[in-house]
């Protein structure tokens, strides 16, 4: 899946509608975590000015909503992004270099949980590290839940007749928790693994301009690099 | 006008208020705020009458209990009557004034306290007028979260608290818009629950009263028992996801921090 561009040292690592989908996820995840936590912690007196000042409890409600449906549609972009390279590019869904986890994923946790403890090499990853991946379905299988979850609390006169009452409040329950893991797993586990290592600090840039090294191909992605020279013979 | 004449004697920041703090009493009345609040254009005999027709007589300073007294409790409130005649007969039907009944026939105070009439709540003498939806909810759920604590922290915990009182929201819901003023009704039963919730979700249907507002577990005993199921559903289920949330951090900071000591280390160590 690597299409060398003009210049000969750079590989193309994403395509730009990922690139795109990737600041649709930062904006509306910023703009809903904001005005989320600012309506649930809402007891504190630095919220009840931070509320004000973006226009009130109303306004924070509806800058929520319109994150929720924005980040979703990514979400659906995505999907039919997917349609499409399935069934018009005959992509692979479920090879080595997709983000569908596998064993060797396992093997790689063991493997690197030896290498930060200094007893062994490194694991050699593929197009994507299972931290990679985790990210990803992160954010997938977490859009779902709080999409199920912000809906139910959204139109609760529809879902009270389809599911028992209380059901909103469990989903109000579910609700706060999961943004709570949305926003520390983000704000320190995403940033710190793929943001903030020595390596790339301050940025990863590859995900905004979709490049990547030859050299960075080739250390970080082993599995990979060996794949792409295997294609070129 | 009375007040004119009273206000000679008011003003609790001089020397007479040095008086009236050391008394502890609750028989002086601060003219000051008297006179901006609601009823502050009324005489005062319009609702304490006048004494002699009453068969009541000015405190005697001799009597041992001179201006000890509990004022809120002694008060005729009859009186209140002459103008706010729905808000009294609503009292009289709801569930406060039968808790005054009970309370009365057998003697023993409900678990919340002693049963409120008129005084408890309102301020006969300090209450404002024309105060905003959201500045009356606020003020209300002090007033009703005095006796009512658990619930009101419950009510604070939920989106109508949290949007009325806290962030001034107009359209959200406090105690009254659900039990209704001076009715004070019991939403244990549903039918009743869900014409309450119907004055802002026209649409809802039976089952939407089972959402549960009060969503606390430390009053379980009086809730209705779908309620009480509910309850133990909902914080089970959210226990379950508690867990899970404090797992999967704890895995990932741990596994986080030791790789970027593992990275820090690597790069300090190329660099010597």
């Amino acid at each position: 899946m690597e299409t060398k561009t003009n210049q000969m040292h750079f590989y193309q690592r994403f395509h730009v509608l990922h690139r795109l989908l990737h600041i649709v996820i930062i904006v509306n995840f910023t703009g809903l975590a904001i005005s989320g936590f600012l309506l649930s912690l809402s007891h504190y007196n630095w919220t009840k000015i931070l509320v004000s000042i973006i226009g009130g409890a109303a306004a924070a409600g509806s800058l929520h909503r319109f994150c929720a449906v924005f980040l979703y549609l990514g979400i659906v972009v995505h999907l039919l992004w997917l349609c499409y390279y399935k069934i018009s590019l005959k992509g692979i869904l479920f090879g080595p270099a997709s983000l569908v986890p596998n064993s060797k994923d396992l093997n790689d946790l063991y493997q690197n949980l030896r290498y930060v403890f200094g007893k062994g090499p490194p694991p050699l990853f593929d197009r994507f590290s299972y931290l990679q991946k985790v990210d990803y379905w992160a954010v997938m299988l977490g859009m779902q839940s709080m999409g199920i979850t912000g809906l139910l609390m959204w139109f609760p006169e529809y879902f009270s007749t389809i599911l028992p009452g209380h059901f909103v409040n469990v989903a109000n329950h579910f609700h706060f928790h999961e943004a709570t893991l949305a926003v520390m797993y983000i704000g320190i586990v995403h940033m710190s693994d793929t943001h903030l290592l020595p390596e790339v600090f301050p940025l990863e840039k590859s995900i905004f301009n979709g490049k990547i090294t030859k050299e960075k191909l080739a250390a970080e992605h082993p599995e990979e690099w060996k794949r792409i020279n295997l294609l070129k013979d | 006008m009375v007040w004119y004449s009273l206000q000679a004697y008011s003003g609790f920041t001089n020397a007479w208020g040095s008086i009236v703090s050391a008394s502890q009493s609750g028989w002086f009345v601060d003219m000051n705020r008297f006179s901006s609040s609601a009823h502050g254009s009324i005489k005062c005999e319009d609702c304490h009458g006048p004494m002699a027709g009453a068969g009541k007589s000015h405190p005697d300073p001799k009597v041992k209990d001179f201006l000890r007294i509990e004022t809120k409790k002694n008060f005729d409130y009859q009186s209140c009557k002459k103008c706010h005649k729905n808000s009294y007969e609503r009292f009289l039907s709801g569930e406060h004034a039968k808790a005054l009944i009970k309370e009365q026939e057998t003697g023993v105070m409900s678990k919340t306290g002693p049963a409120p009439i008129c005084g408890d709540c309102h301020s006969a003498h300090y209450s404002v007028s024309h105060l905003s939806h959201a500045e009356i909810n606020k003020a209300m759920t002090t007033t009703c979260g005095s006796c009512h604590p658990s619930q009101m922290k419950s009510y604070l915990a939920n989106y109508h608290g949290k949007t009325a009182v806290n962030l001034g929201f107009d359209k959200s819901a406090s105690c009254t818009d659900c039990h209704g003023a001076h009715h004070c009704t019991s939403l244990k039963e549903k039918e009743t629950a869900l014409k309450s919730c119907r004055r802002c979700h026209p649409d809802a249907q039976p089952q939407f009263a089972d959402i549960i507002i009060h969503d606390s577990k430390t009053d379980l005993d009086n809730k209705s028992d779908s309620k009480k199921t509910g309850l133990k559903t909902v914080h089970a289920l959210s226990l379950i996801s508690l867990i899970f949330i404090v797992m999967v951090l704890a895995f990932f900071y741990s596994h986080s921090f030791l790789l970027m000591l593992r990275k820090i280390h690597e790069k300090l160590r190329k660099h010597t």
